[in-house]
């Protein structure tokens, strides 16, 4: 995956899978042309489920986006075009707009808490001991394994008006007066428990696989970093930071495309009935869809959503793509 | 050891001990309340130890209605998505990794992309789509969409499992007599075991752990899984604690089972040769 | 200013595994040292415990007269080459040699400077820019000297760096790093497997063995009076004839009993008295294996030639003769066993001549060879150490 293993590689590895297409082209029996037809026959199922159930909604996706659809069009099966009228009412739509604002910021703000709070631990996981590490990393994958259902409801219960333990205890290390408090009736307060459960059950894939990223780099490097006379956070900068780079380009893409579309969590902590000023996008989107019926305009929201993700994670598909080549 | 470097350690052992105690701290709360009585449960102190556990809110949670039902819903949909996307997944894998096609770009793209969409934004053409085919209330239905999101990760993973064996061990069964099937059924597929592995327990932990497209496309309550049933927990009225945590408990169970036992092989999978110099 | 000094050093894993035992070394100032011995001897453990990358778990290291135990291996001001270069791979070769600059706070001008000096003793001011992916062998390896040189430390360590090369470009590069290092005048302390390279390169060369030092001495020295089996067999290629022998008395003269033949002793060897009527090791090494018929002067014994391989400019011929191998095998370096050698049933020994290419030896016939023996060395077969030829304090002092 990442561009240097592409830049030096030995030029025959890569000679030697050579596809037993080209090699057989020369004579045309019935045995070579089965076997050319082999790798279509295989990729036929996946990309048959992958087009219908994806690439095909997509489609119609982005043609919802240009028609009105409401529960007269629903029953007659028909959308009414309308061209980019639903368009030009997302752009005079200031709701619209302070969902996008909110969304954004909220994925900027757990994104690197996310990714910073993880990586602390995969370094810390470096130091410890073995008994030590492998309880820590137990503990980890106990809570990557945690259905997010189960973990919202969780911390619904961590934080509760009058129960919470949460509040039980931060009112005691005198962080504030938290008993009876209600953290959602301020959106602030709602979504910074909203963020707490995002990324804590985000940051154990990240520490595990910058911590298995960390395992690869040679001890040599970081030994000759040493005596050429860099210090532990220099060290990290200078040598481990720029081998880890093509991993850390995956986490933070995989963690801005799923913080951007966040939705369980804020649904389920307000009880199924999340008032309009917790509206991400995705519910934004989902509600004049499904409570308003409005597909259409809810179609052109979720359109605008895949636009600005492509756009935030260009990079990470570059290079993926990349890979994919490089074989 | 030096001590400077004996009290470097312990030091740090500390600080994992702390990380891990904030971390799993909620889990552990999910439990402890689970067993804990009513009065226990809701006391403005907390009760850190449940000093009198109990089994009265798994029997409440169990005997809610639909629960075995939802269970049987969730347990089907997760054998189908599994075992489908094992086989599928693995034939794309293996074409991806050995052959080169025409259209095989294309179908990198579209491996690849279609894990940048959002699942929300399908969610209203796959409703409409799927009510003009009827199919809205029903398994099936659910069980196609699981599959293509879990299809990418499975073919992607696979094809580095399969490329990692080096090409020399198919050839020399080749050449000792095995043919081009015996060659693959009897090397290539032992060694890509774990990736079988791995995959088959994202698939497992995906299905069973998915929730907004149960609850979109699921209206009757027999044909709900158990995450659906879950977030049914909350009513007007106020929500049951005790019962929830049980609850919780409950549909974690299985997931985080197969995923403690496996967790280590997704992690490699994934960063596998990331890391060249 | 930069001697290196081991005082009584030991190194101990867990579980009481030494690798290194009781190692006292002084590597003077400016002096091209190197550390030979086989895998695991303990010499790549005692390089790292120079450069701070390991602990030293009992003994004293001084870099100019410093004790540096306790310090970092940034506070110790050495450079050290890796068998692996260890360049940074996303850095260029500029960046690779300044980086050591860039952390010890040296102004951008002044880098720019000395790398660019380098980079031209080097043949690298082509290369600056490339990343080390795109270099050849040869070139990485001379990227990972520059990056050492440049920092002008108080000792260059290097830990087998031309392991990782092909035949030929090992012997071009052994002579440049040998002027080089000449030139610059540093403190080096080499690390190697290879005894051709100890040899070819080193001012003086340290013998090391399962952790403890066998002989240091300058590499002459190490081949003319090798101080144990050990090294006698290490040192040398083709390795030395080793064999068993009695010591006897022949009308007041010492002589050596080969089995059927004896071989007169030219001079007086006083320390051998000691061993009269008893068996000890008997090394004599193949250039001094001699063609009777070209050469008559010497010991003769009479064989059979096993095989007779032509190596150019010369010959080597495996002479069968009768007498007894070497039966202690765990006091020489297991690698120079040559494997015909090593018939314990067959009760013979194969000896290894370096014949002219005029020679008519000629394999599966009988031959006469003659031994030079005033060249022959003498071994205790216990305790496997050198029964001196003059019992010299004189020659114990000049090898420290």
């Amino acid at each position: 995956m990442s561009r240097l293993a592409t830049e030096g590689a030995p030029a025959d590895a890569a000679e030697r899978d050579l596809p037993l297409l080209s090699r057989r082209r020369r004579r045309l029996s019935r045995r070579r042309v089965g076997s050319a037809l082999a790798p279509y026959a295989l990729v036929a199922p996946t990309a048959a489920i992958i087009g219908a159930v994806l690439a095909y909604p997509l489609y119609l996706l982005v043609r919802l986006s240009f028609q009105k659809y409401g529960l007269f069009e629903l029953v007659r099966h028909q959308g009414k075009s309308i061209g980019l009228g639903n368009y030009t009412r997302i752009v005079h739509d200031h709701q619209f707009w302070t969902v996008l604002a909110r969304t954004v910021a909220f994925t900027v703000v757990n994104v690197v808490l996310t990714i910073v709070l993880g990586t602390a631990i995969a370094l810390l996981l470096t130091k410890l001991g073995r008994a030590m590490r492998l309880l820590l990393t137990t503990g980890l994958v106990l809570v990557w394994a945690m259905p997010p259902v189960v973990a919202v409801n969780v911390w619904r219960w961590m934080v509760d008006y009058e129960f919470g333990v949460a509040n039980w205890t931060l009112t005691k290390l005198h962080v504030g007066n938290f008993l009876h408090y209600d953290w959602f009736a301020n959106p602030w307060t709602g979504f910074g428990v909203i963020t707490a459960v995002v990324v804590w059950g985000a940051i154990p894939f990240v520490a595990i696989t910058v911590y298995a990223g960390l395992a690869q780099v040679p001890q040599e490097l970081l030994e000759a970093a040493r005596i050429d006379g860099a210090r532990g956070w220099n060290v990290f900068r200078e040598v481990t930071l720029p081998l880890l780079m093509p991993i850390f380009v995956i986490l933070i893409s995989l963690s801005i495309i799923w913080d951007f579309q966040v939705f369980i969590q804020v649904w389920i902590m307000l009880g199924n009935r999340p008032p309009s000023d917790y509206f991400l996008l995705s519910m934004y989107s989902f509600v004049e869809s499904f409570r308003i019926s409005e597909y259409g305009f809810g179609a052109a929201i979720a359109v605008v959503m895949v636009l600005v993700m492509f756009g935030a994670t260009l990079v990470y598909i570059r290079q993926m793509v990349r890979t994919g080549e490089a074989t | 050891m030096s001590r400077r470097k004996l009290l470097a350690r312990v030091g740090w052992n500390a600080l994992g001990l702390a990380v891990f105690g904030v971390m799993v701290f909620p889990v552990y709360w999910m439990v402890a309340t689970a067993f804990k009585p009513g009065h226990d449960i809701l006391a403005y102190t907390p009760v850190w130890l449940p000093t009198s556990p109990t089994l009265g809110n798994f029997h409440d949670a169990m005997s809610r209605a639909y629960f075995w039902t939802d269970v049987k819903n969730s347990l089907i949909i997760v054998s189908a998505v599994v075992s489908l996307s094992l086989v599928i997944g693995f034939l794309a894998a293996l074409a991806l990794a050995k052959f080169r096609f025409y259209g095989r770009k294309a179908f990198i793209v579209l491996i690849i992309g279609v894990q940048m969409v959002p699942l929300t934004a399908l969610i209203i053409p796959l409703y409409i789509t799927l009510s003009r085919a009827h199919q809205v209330n029903t398994l099936t239905g659910v069980i196609i969409m699981y599959l293509t999101f879990v299809l990418p990760f499975t073919v992607w993973t696979l094809r580095g499992f399969i490329m990692g064996i080096p090409r020399d061990l198919e050839e020399a069964a080749m050449v000792d007599g095995a043919t081009r099937f015996g060659a693959f059924a009897r090397i290539l597929l032992p060694l890509v075991g774990p990736g079988l592995v791995a995959t088959s327990i994202f698939a497992f932990i995906q299905a069973w752990n998915e929730f907004i497209i149960a609850y979109v496309f699921l209206h009757d309550s027999d044909k709900q899984t158990l995450t659906v049933w879950l977030a049914s927990f909350t009513t007007l009225r106020g929500t049951d604690w005790g019962p929830l945590m049980a609850g919780a408990t409950l549909t974690a169970l299985p997931v985080v089972t197969f995923f403690v036992l496996v967790q280590r092989k997704i992690a490699f999978g994934l960063t596998a040769g990331a890391v060249k110099a | 200013m930069g001697e290196i000094r081991f005082d009584h050093v030991s190194k101990e894993y867990g579980g009481g595994v030494l690798a290194v035992r009781d190692l006292s070394l002084e590597v003077g100032e400016g002096e091209f040292m190197v550390l030979v011995g086989p895998s695991g001897c303990g010499k790549t453990t005692a390089l790292r415990m120079v450069a701070g990358l390991e602990e030293i778990t009992e003994g004293e290291i001084r870099i100019a007269g410093r004790v540096v135990n306790d310090l970092a291996p940034r506070e110790r001001d050495i450079a050290m080459v890796f068998q692996s270069y260890a360049l940074y791979p996303h850095k260029t070769v500029f960046d690779n040699i300044a980086f050591g600059l860039r952390m010890r706070k040296v102004p951008k001008a002044e880098r720019q400077r000395r790398v660019e000096e380098i980079a031209g003793i080097l043949g690298l001011t082509d290369f600056l820019h490339r990343r080390p992916a795109h270099l050849s062998g040869g070139q990485r390896q001379r990227v990972a000297m520059g990056r050492a040189i440049v920092r002008e430390p108080k000792a260059f360590l290097m830990d087998e760096p031309l392991s990782n090369l092909d035949a030929k470009l090992r012997v071009q590069m052994r002579a440049e790093i040998a002027r080089i290092q000449k030139s610059l005048k540093v403190t080096t302390l080499y690390v190697t497997h290879d005894q051709i390279e100890a040899m070819t390169m080193g001012d003086r060369v340290a013998v090391m063995r399962d952790g403890v030092l066998q002989q240091v001495a300058t590499p002459s020295h190490l081949y003319d009076t090798p101080r144990n089996l050990f090294v006698a067999s290490f040192v040398g290629s083709p390795p030395m004839n080793l064999i068993e022998a009695e010591v006897e008395r022949d009308n007041g003269a010492l002589v050596c009993r080969l089995r059927d033949s004896v071989l007169e002793l030219p001079a007086a060897r006083p320390a051998l008295e000691a061993y009269v009527g008893r068996r000890v090791a008997v090394g004599i090494r193949p250039e001094h294996v001699r063609d009777a018929s070209l050469v008559p002067e010497g010991g003769r014994l009479s064989g059979r030639a096993v095989l007779v391989e032509e190596l150019g400019a010369e010959l080597l011929a495996h002479v069968e003769v009768a007498a007894t191998p070497l039966g202690r095998l765990d006091l020489v370096d297991a690698a120079s066993i040559a494997a015909d050698g090593l018939d314990a049933l067959t009760r013979s020994a194969t000896l290894l001549g370096r014949f002219p290419r005029e020679s008519g030896a000629v394999a599966d016939e009988p031959i006469e060879v003659t031994i030079d023996t005033r060249r022959l060395h003498f071994f205790d077969l216990e305790t496997g150490d050198a029964i001196q030829a003059v019992a010299s304090p004189v020659l114990a002092r000049v090898e420290r």
